[in-house]
């Protein structure tokens, strides 16, 4: 199974690398930013579409 | 110069020679500031419709209702603390380019707040709202329909629904009476800022606070039984909801901290924004878990801590003192230090005001018709004096004034106190804002309120000299005792229905229903007293069922909604261990905000005039004629309009009712009492409201028709209706007492900007302001912007986007307000000066 772990956005944290923060680009028609959301390694990211391999 | 910037600046002059501003400031800001401004979603409904790509936040609400159902073991305030800790520890977070403050209510920058625990009602709203609905659609409404069903009947106001006087209920529903609701989920929170924002503690001090707290009544509860220490368990679960927020607020900081490193290391190549952004992640280190040192760091402090308490609540208002609490920071950073040029301050302060105009949460349509726009009246404090009597204002003041100009927002807008040690260089920095037609900041007399917040409610001078605006307009110290941790909106009365009942017998024809009490067929009275002491009883009537309403609310809060972030940045719930909106250890602060208020004075006097005293009309002819809704009888409304004399043109006739009016209502203020014991005085202002009403109230005797707009409000003549100058407004306007009859009345004028160009113009308003003081006036507030850019705006609103004009206690851009709205602020007589 393909997880978070194996993304470019997946960044673990460093007292607790089994989570970390999903961050990604993104350009709306207004502001361009980067948004965060938490998530586990081992989370399953085979049906995420923002998926990139590291 | 370069061509360019040789074109550049001619284009800027012919702006400021054609007063158009708000190109001006496009010209003279910032680029980080230009792009900060432009990057915002406009949250506020465009005459009451949102804006296409606005969406319900949808995280929140699944996060939220989720670790609610997990926890229904625990007590309110514990289990609401650790529902808005999983929130907060799992909502998405963003970062603006170019931003240096960050913290935002939703989970996207175009996304607006939903609380779905707040009523039902509203939730059927948010449900059938067209375009809000987030893509997919389909299963964002399955969602919300599953969120809806699971708080159907639970919310904090079909609780409340519940235990209300069943009548009350229903005329207060009736929605032709009152404003808002009776919760704090939707209201405007005052904040402890002498407890929490002069740098002394950060939430880690806390706490720790808290720490000693819960030990000492754990030591009390395992030892000699006895009543004392019976409320110390509840006690000690609140401590722990408090404790549990806190940390949650820690973390959520620190998860931006984090996402500003990552991009810093990750993403980012320029050099100068990498830097920015490890400081933004050591700045979210350092706050709120400490005190500020920098500010950048009490701004963010200030921003985390109002973003925080909006995860609890639709906090409406934002009553705070900005030049004052963060100027001390401004003055180290720019003056002492010099680690901050003028220019980069600058963009912090415009920058502030960017992410508190940023915000946005679903208001009802109700709301969004009374406050069209805009998402909220954040009138932030600017001026006045220090706990000692001595001048407050600052370098900070300036550069708010300044940085206000430049972002051109229409929330947050200015409430500025002025006194008379008020240099006169801040006074040009006023000045200019109301030049540049902001419409605010809006003018206090700071020693006529301080006097009037000791008055009413007993505040220490001292502590009635931190008042900050808890609203558009009301004064409230942010002292422990002092605060009023919320001010729920349902005291809000639609004053027009006062005269219209004491003519109907308290019937209400627009919605069918005995509303008021029987004060007798008016086509019997026999002479003006018989009316006057109907509309007495009407008054009072009104008043009493609203102030019933919110103290219940305020009293039944913490058991139906619960503020444990609220309650740990108070000093008092802190220590106590209570719900912050439970009224132990409040002084109170309570008001009625008397919407619509005029016409009754305008009334009362056109039937004295022309039914008893010149006996022109009979009372019978004249209650067919407003049965009719004057339909059939235009001659003779038009007499009742020309012939009848006016409020707000030094006539003596109608003054002298208005003055009446205020006295029976001010001595009634003293009879109802708040959940602490202390006054309600009434506060004659408006938002939108004269617009929403218009078409629930019926046909007036000062020749208004079921369908006009009202009166624009406060103590504002009506539009059109002050023919003899300005001169004459503040003569009328100041036949009663600013401190004793009321907590504050609303003034509204419209200034020629021809007029006020230049140095001339200055000293004119300088003059204006000058016999205004005198007067004893408490506030005025400013349109200066000509019905020709009015006019040319209507038909071409693409070119007048950043048009902002002053609505009522609050501005708006131009163009986001109803064509009704615009007229009547268009009808508004410009006055010379
Ligand atoms: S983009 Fe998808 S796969 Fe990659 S870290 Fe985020 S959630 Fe996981």
């Amino acid at each position: 199974m393909t997880t978070c772990n194996e993304c470019t956005n997946f960044f673990p944290l460093e007292d607790d690398p089994s989570t970390g923060d999903c961050v990604q680009r993104v350009v709306d028609p207004r502001q361009a930013y980067y948004k965060s959301k938490p998530v586990d390694d081992e989370t399953d990211a085979s049906k995420c579409d923002q998926f990139q391999k590291k | 110069m370069t061509t360019v910037a040789a074109k550049q600046s001619k284009g800027l002059k012919e702006h400021e020679k054609a007063q158009e501003w708000w190109w001006v400031a496009e010209q003279t800001r910032s680029k980080r500031l230009d792009y900060l401004r432009k990057a915002v979603w406009k949250k506020g409904a465009i005459g009451g419709v949102y804006n296409p790509g606005i969406k319900i936040d949808l995280e929140r609400p699944i996060l939220f209702t989720e670790a609610w159902k997990e926890n229904n073991q625990d007590p309110q305030m514990l289990r609401k603390a650790k529902a808005i800790a999983h929130v907060l520890e799992n909502i998405t977070i963003f970062i603006t380019d170019q931003a240096q403050l960050v913290g935002y209510i939703g989970s996207l920058p175009h996304t607006i707040q939903w609380y779905p625990e707040g009523a039902s009602i509203v939730n059927e709203e948010v449900y059938n709202e067209p375009g809000t609905v987030p893509e997919p659609e389909e299963k964002s409404l399955k969602i919300m329909a599953e969120i809806n069903d699971y708080w159907g009947g639970q919310t904090a106001i079909d609780k409340l629904g519940r235990v209300l006087n069943p009548e009350d209920l229903v005329k207060y529903m009736s929605g032709v009476i009152g404003w808002g609701v009776p919760t704090s989920a939707y209201g405007y929170a005052g904040k402890d800022y002498e407890y929490i924002l002069t740098g002394k503690r950060g939430f880690e001090d806390i706490i720790e606070e808290i720490d000693g707290y819960m030990d000492a009544a754990e030591k009390k509860t395992s030892g000699e039984p006895g009543p004392d220490i019976l409320p110390l368990y509840d006690k000690i679960l609140n401590w722990e909801a408090m404790q549990i927020i806190l940390e949650a607020s820690i973390n959520f900081a620190e998860r931006y901290a984090r996402l500003a490193r990552v991009i810093s290391e990750n993403f980012e190549s320029d050099p100068k924004r990498k830097e920015e952004l490890m400081r933004i992640s050591e700045t979210c280190e350092q706050v709120p878990a400490k005190p500020p040192r920098n500010l950048q760091e009490s701004f963010q402090f200030d921003w985390f801590m109002q973003t925080l308490a909006r995860f609890e609540a639709y906090e409406g208002a934002m009553p705070c003192r900005p030049d004052y609490y963060h100027g001390p920071y401004y003055d180290k950073d720019v003056n002492i230090d010099k680690r901050l040029t003028k220019e980069e301050a600058l963009d912090l302060v415009g920058e502030f005001m960017i992410r508190a105009h940023e915000f946005g949460a679903f208001i009802p349509r109700l709301g969004r018709e009374g406050l069209q726009g805009v998402t909220g009246t954040f009138v932030w404090t600017m001026g006045g004096v220090n706990k000692d009597g001595s001048d407050a204002c600052n370098d900070l003041t300036v550069a708010f004034m300044q940085a206000a100009r430049l972002v051109r927002v229409s929330n947050p807008t200015f409430g500025f106190r002025w006194h008379p040690k008020v240099k006169e260089e801040v006074m040009r920095e006023c000045f200019e804002c109301i030049r540049h037609g902001l419409g605010y900041p809006s003018m206090r007399n700071d020693p006529i309120l301080v006097e009037n917040t000791v008055y009413w409610y007993g505040h220490p001078v001292e502590e009635a000299r931190t008042w900050v605006h808890q609203a558009c307009m009301s004064p409230c110290p942010t002292t422990k005792h002092g605060f009023q941790p919320i001010r729920m909106a349902s005291a809000t009365a639609n004053c027009a229905k006062m005269i219209e009942y004491a003519l109907s017998d308290g019937f209400d024809k627009v919605v069918q229903m005995q509303m008021g009490p029987k004060t007798g067929d008016p086509r019997q009275f026999k002479g003006f007293e018989e009316l006057f002491q109907a509309w007495v009883a009407q008054m009072k009537w009104m008043m009493s069922l609203l102030v019933r309403t919110v103290n219940l609310g305020r009293i039944k809060d913490p058991e139906f909604f619960g503020r444990p972030f609220l309650s740990s940045i108070s000093e008092r719930s802190v220590e106590s261990g209570i719900d912050v909106v439970s009224p132990e250890g409040e002084r109170g602060n309570c008001w009625v905000t008397f919407f619509t208020w005029v016409e009754n004075a305008d009334s009362l006097a056109a039937v004295k005039k022309l039914v008893f005293d010149e006996k022109k009309y009979t009372m019978d002819e004249m209650i067919t004629a407003l049965e009719a809704e004057w339909e059939g009888y235009e001659e003779m409304r038009l007499d009742f309009v020309n012939n009848a004399p006016k409020w707000g043109n030094d006539d003596d006739y109608v003054d002298d009712i208005m003055v009446r009016c205020l006295r029976e209502v001010a001595s009634y203020s003293h009879k109802i009492k708040c959940p602490s014991g202390n006054n309600w005085p009434a506060l004659p202002e408006n938002v939108s409201g004269n617009i929403h009403y218009a078409s629930l109230v019926g046909a007036l005797p000062n020749g208004r028709r079921l369908g006009d707009a009202l009166y624009d409000g406060g103590i504002s003549p009506g539009p059109g209706l002050d023919k003899k100058g300005p001169t004459a407004v503040l003569k009328s306007c100041s036949k009663f007492d600013h401190v004793k009859d009321g907590r504050a009345f609303l003034l509204n004028q419209r200034l020629s900007p021809t007029q006020l160009a230049g140095e001339k113009g200055y000293k004119l308003w300088s003059a204006y302001m000058k016999t205004w003081a005198e007067l004893g006036m408490d506030h005025v507030q400013f349109n200066m912007v000509d019905d020709t850019t009015l006019r040319s705006a209507q038909t071409d609103p693409e070119k007048y986007q950043e048009l902002i004009v002053r609505v009522a206690g609050y501005s708006a851009h131009f163009v986001d307000i109803s064509r009704k709205t615009q007229d009547n602020i268009i009808q508004r007589t410009v006055v010379g000066l």
